[in-house]
């Protein structure tokens, strides 16, 4: 038998691969998985790419992309979840810890920077804060205004605040003075200055009032790390309507606690904002929430 | 006249734990105003930190800050007040006028909304604070001549039409931010040794010293730019 001959020349393979790259690098380039700082080398039938590695792509992933173009003018809610989530359990690592030497305790300041720095850290990176934000307080801010940060729901596109939540951290260990009235190193001139312009209130008091003199739309949450009984976890009480007790009773931890005495039901950090956010303008609202 | 009497009664200690620089020889309280995002927080922060950053952060209620000045041979410790320029926070920001000695009403050259609310910010004053306030005007961010759309004469004119003495300034550039409160110090002081020439019994504190006696102005001698 004669050798049979082909109709068709011999493909010219190196051509063909050649054309089909080109085909690729044309075709618009489609969302791709992106994990920062992770560099993985993924093996392939040409072997490694290149024994470089890959640089650090800093933007944002795709899961956060994805979030993003759902959006929904309440999609904060479950990223605040998130975030609030992780800060609380980060927290409550520290707030369960025990020296076995009795000797090392985090001080309530540095428990309350943790939950602020890892709640600032998750909040940032799924791109919230252009319809949630939070600011910290400056000291002197944190004596006038009682208040150690603030949590706002902006109106777009003018991104002013039309819902707010000043939070103020009570700790089991310390007394009515506070967190800021704790501490030797920020009893600096303008301590006493800032003190002196709100003399016989203290720091609840301050808080309340602060958000009374906003109004309705600015709540009050007094977060507790640890209660008498239960230490190791992170309780809220938030009101609209704290500044009906002034005047009548004195703004302490011990009224704050006083909420959970028969309390029935504890909402999620979810289901706080949720509630604040579907509320009537103009309502008052008292929640109990637990965060861990 | 009575309310530099009572500034009189601000000389003094503040008995901090700290010790030193608790001593003043007057205390001036002064006020930051004008509409949202003209830049009164950056202004401040340049002045008493010489620090700046682009990224703004909508001021929280009220904040202030301490810096003390020296004018012939006096301490004057200001305390100068930032206030949120959101309606919202209205009530607790015209809480702090009463007793203030100055304010700086700033709008921001390319924001002609924050210019015409320049009137109604002085109409607050007027009626949150006491007939003597000296005012300076600021027009801010003049560093940004291509987005200007407030003239330099419009900002001139107001300020001579409501008797407050005129800046253009950029808290960016470092652009009279010092010579700002200079000037509302320098006028401050005037008020105080007139006031004290026409009644010295107004302050029990070395009355005969006028702080606006031989020694020349802080900086620069007139206020306009």
């Amino acid at each position: 038998m004669g050798k049979v001959e082909s109709k068709h020349p011999d493909p010219d393979i190196p051509k063909i691969i050649a054309a089909w790259w080109k085909t690729i690098e044309k075709k618009p380039q489609r969302p791709t998985l992106i994990i920062p700082n992770v560099h993985f080398t993924f093996p392939t039938l040409w072997g490694s790419r290149g024994d470089s590695p890959p640089t650090p792509d800093y933007s944002p992933t795709v899961f956060s992309t994805l979030w993003r173009t759902h959006e929904t003018p309440n999609n904060f809610v479950p990223h605040f979840s998130d975030s609030v989530g992780r800060a609380a359990a980060r927290t409550q690592e520290y707030l369960l810890f025990v020296d076995p030497e009795g000797k090392f305790k985090p001080s309530p300041a540095a428990l309350g920077e943790v939950f602020l720095m890892t709640y600032v850290s998750r909040s940032s990176h799924l791109h919230m804060t252009d319809s949630f934000n939070c600011t910290a307080m400056t000291k002197q801010q944190r004596v006038l205004l009682g208040a150690d940060w603030v949590w706002a729901v902006l109106e777009r596109p003018t991104k002013n605040p039309c819902i707010q939540i000043a939070v103020q951290i009570l700790h089991l260990s310390e007394n009515d003075r506070g967190l800021a009235e704790e501490h030797p190193e920020v009893c600096a001139e303008s301590m006493e200055m800032a003190k002196m312009e709100s003399a016989n209130r203290n720091k609840a008091e301050r808080m309340v009032d602060f958000c009374a003199s906003v109004g309705r739309d600015c709540y009050a949450l007094f977060l507790l790390f640890g209660r008498k009984g239960d230490p190791g976890n992170i309780y809220g009480v938030l009101s609209n309507n704290f500044s009906a007790a002034t005047g009548r009773t004195k703004i302490n931890r011990a009224l704050i606690e006083n909420f959970f005495k028969g309390s029935r039901y504890l909402h999620t950090p979810a289901g706080m904002l949720q509630a604040i956010i579907t509320k009537r303008p103009g309502d008052p609202l008292t929640l109990l929430i637990k965060f861990t | 006249m009575d309310l530099y009497g009572k500034m009189a009664a601000t000389q003094g200690t503040i008995q901090g734990k700290e010790g030193g620089d608790q001593n003043f020889d007057y205390m001036f309280k002064l006020l930051i105003i004008g509409n949202s995002s003209v830049g009164k927080t950056s202004f401040l922060f340049r002045y008493a930190d010489d620090a700046f950053t682009s990224a703004f952060v909508s001021t929280v209620g009220i904040d202030f800050k301490v810096k003390t000045v020296y004018k012939n041979d006096k301490r004057i410790k200001l305390q100068i007040w930032d206030t949120a320029g959101q309606e919202r926070y209205r009530t607790i920001t015209t809480a702090y006028y009463r007793g203030a000695m100055g304010f700086i009403l700033m709008y921001d050259i390319t924001n002609e909304e924050s210019f015409h609310c320049v009137q109604d910010w002085s109409t607050q004053i007027k009626t949150y604070s006491w007939d003597n306030a000296q005012v300076v005007l600021a027009g801010n961010k003049c560093d940004m001549e291509e987005e200007r759309v407030v003239a330099a004469d419009s900002g001139r004119q107001l300020a001579e039409q409501l008797g407050f003495e005129f800046f253009e300034t950029s808290a960016k550039d470092n652009i009279n931010v010092k010579q700002t409160f200079e000037c509302l110090v320098d006028i401050i002081c005037d008020r105080m040794s007139e006031s004290l020439d026409t009644d010295p019994a107004v302050t029990t504190a070395t009355p005969s010293t006028k702080l606006t006696d031989s020694a020349p102005p802080l900086q620069q001698p007139a206020c306009n730019c």
